[in-house]
């Protein structure tokens, strides 16, 4: 009973006294006792942590080395991305451009928009910031670039059809089949054969027989077609667009009227000798914005009459299909 | 200095001072510390339950934000690729549509590379060099192979005058063509884009971008200048002697008179579309002894091995000429 009690000598008189804390020491006891433990807890924790590292500690760095390596995954695919993106543009470039008379588009405008660090502000601050934005930074300059290269992409697709419709309404073959002969061609005519006067002659003759088949050397809409006052009696002019015209005279019967679209290799007329002409023969003219040109230049001498069928023939099964 | 305590003894009836051995305050000591680490560890416990240290919340922090950018980043992928793949649909349509040929896979197309190390694959290893030396000249030997296995009557002609002769052989591209994508057609029956009929085309053609530089493919002596208003436009022939002789048409302008003397690689015009032609374009032929012969093999020193059978496979495949 008494074992546990503990007392100390009162010096003023002499006796032992029993040592009795008050309850306001033993909280403060309780409360000391208490924090000193945490105290020391807290020492203890700090020194566990900083030498061996939580547990939850170890699962979240392990989570983070997993999920770099899905990161690394993503960036394979984004390197291939790249590589893509690298080709089409190769392709854009060097292979369709020069061909459509285009400059290329320019890299600064290709990597558009990558100036600021603010860009990724909300990414700095982190362990692995460098890789996130460096990911983040990466994937934006993959969607800039396959916007410019979409955009690259349908101009050039409207150039190239623009190029296409160019070419088809470049009056680029002969009216008539190559089997006959070319009779006069563009020149200061002396006498003309049935005035007698001097005259320039502006286009290309062909002497083909009364009844040959005339066709359209080039898309383009009618613009004339009947009777020419000037000597060409009935007469076709078609309109190529690009400033270019092109005129068929003396024939013997049309088969277009006026305001109709004709693709090349259209029918548009038999030969004859209408007009001021001597015999049957085509007159054929080219005009570029107003001057005449020399129409020989506009076709090559390099298609046989079978070749020359066989051309006729291709345009016609392609009509029908549009 | 605390109060001096005492025990009461019940068995003297006596007041003992209370002193305290080593060993009990070893002993307390130890049981003191064992206590606090085990209450330390209870309050640990307590507090992970409840709350992260800085460290953990760093870190959770990372995590989070690395899994949702994760998520996004892989969301974004995913379009990208699906607008990659329009992109790549759109090229093979246009491919389509101007070269009006099925498109070459990418892998061919994008093939060459000519500017990139080509073997890259090789290096890291140990002896890379070493590999490396010993491949490129394993090239050399092919390409020399190649230049021996021409003809018989070739290897006739190499061994009489071997090198006045590989001087003037047309060996190379007539413009420049690292990645070979200049390639647009080539030499055999085409697809002619105005008359739209098959038309045999005598050479071969580069689609290059106005006033780009035309090369002699060997040396030679220039013997024609012309300009003609269709069909080959400005051009220039070369005769390089051993009945072989090189037109370079559709020129936007000439670098050489007529008579002059030219070394393979002199810069000899310049790239245009004049004459018959669509687009500016350099439409190269070779002919021996005044025959055409396919250009595509006149390239052993320009191309490797492989570069040539993709150069090759590109410029069968195209349907149509430029000219």
């Amino acid at each position: 009973m008494f074992r546990n009690r503990k007392y100390v000598l009162d010096h003023s008189d002499l006796q032992f006294k029993q040592v009795r804390l008050p309850w306001k020491s033993k909280i403060l006891r309780i409360l000391l006792w208490f924090g000193g433990s945490l105290f020391v807890a807290t020492i203890y924790g700090t020194f566990f942590e900083n030498t061996f590292g939580s547990p939850k500690e170890k699962l979240l760095s392990a989570q983070i080395e997993i999920l770099k390596l899905q990161y690394s995954l993503v960036g394979r695919e984004l390197d291939n991305s790249i590589a893509s993106l690298n080709s089409l543009r190769l392709s854009d470039d060097r292979r369709y451009r020069p061909i459509l008379d285009m400059d290329s588009v320019p890299e600064s405008y290709r990597k558009a928009g990558f100036g600021g660090i603010d860009r990724y502000k909300d990414l700095t601050g982190y362990i692995n910031s460098d890789l996130l934005i460096g990911y983040k930074s990466k994937i934006d300059e993959i969607k800039v670039r396959a916007d410019v290269q979409k955009e690259s992409f349908n101009s050039i697709a409207e150039m190239s059809a623009e190029w296409k419709r160019e070419m088809d309404h470049f009056p680029g073959i002969s009216p008539v089949s190559v089997e006959f002969r070319l009779g006069d061609g563009l020149k200061w005519r002396t006498v003309h054969p049935v005035t007698g006067t001097a005259r320039p002659h502006n286009g290309q003759d062909f002497e083909v027989p009364y009844g040959t088949e005339v066709y359209a050397t080039g898309d383009g809409s009618i613009i004339e077609s009947g009777w020419n006052s000037g000597g060409f009696g009935n007469c076709i002019v078609i309109d190529h667009g690009y400033g270019l015209q092109t005129v068929y005279g003396h024939l013997s019967d049309i088969k277009v009227v006026r305001g109709q679209n004709v693709k090349r290799g259209d029918l548009i007329g038999i030969s004859g000798s209408s007009g001021l002409s001597s015999g049957p023969h085509l007159h054929y003219q080219v005009e570029q914005f107003g001057t005449h040109k020399n129409p020989v230049n506009f076709f090559n001498n390099d298609v046989s009459a079978e070749e020359y069928n066989d051309m006729i023939h291709a345009f016609e099964s392609k009509s029908k299909l549009r | 200095m605390p109060p001096i305590k005492y025990k009461f003894n019940p068995d003297s009836l006596s007041f003992d001072k209370i002193r305290l051995g080593i060993r009990t305050l070893l002993f307390r000591s130890l049981a003191y510390f064992v206590g606090s680490v085990f209450v330390a560890l209870i309050y640990w416990v307590i507090f992970a339950a409840f709350f992260d240290s800085p460290k953990e919340k760093a870190l959770k922090r990372e995590v989070q934000q690395m899994t949702i950018q994760y998520e996004l980043i892989h969301r974004e992928m995913a379009n990208v690729e699906n607008v990659l793949e329009d992109l790549q649909k759109t090229d093979d349509n246009l491919y389509r549509s101007i070269f009006e040929a099925e498109p070459i896979p990418s892998t061919l197309r994008d093939g060459g590379m000519g500017g990139v190390n080509r073997y890259e694959a090789l290096e890291g290893y140990n002896n890379s060099n070493l590999v490396i030396e010993t491949a490129n000249r394993l090239d050399k030997i092919r390409k020399k192979v190649y230049v021996q296995s021409k003809s018989f009557d070739d290897l006739i002609k190499l061994a009489l005058n071997k090198e006045e002769m590989l001087k003037c052989l047309p060996a190379i591209i007539p413009i420049s063509n690292k990645d070979l994508t200049r390639t647009a057609s080539g030499y055999g029956w085409r697809i002619h884009p105005i008359y739209k009929i098959s038309k045999f085309h005598y050479g071969m053609d580069f689609t290059a971008p106005l006033g780009t530089d035309v090369y002699a493919s060997a040396n030679g002596t220039v013997v024609g200048v012309l300009s003609a208003q269709r069909s080959l436009g400005k051009h220039i022939i070369i005769d390089h002697g051993f009945g072989y002789s090189t037109i370079y048409a559709h020129l936007s302008n000439f670098n050489v008179r007529v008579g002059q003397k030219v070394q393979r690689g002199d810069i000899i015009g310049f790239v245009g579309s004049t004459g018959t032609s669509v687009a500016n374009h350099l439409h190269y032929e070779i002919k021996l002894n005044g025959v055409n012969v396919d250009p595509v093999n006149y390239y052993f020193e320009d191309l490797s091995a492989a570069d040539y059978e993709k150069m090759v496979e590109i410029a069968s495949k195209t349907g149509q000429s430029f000219d």
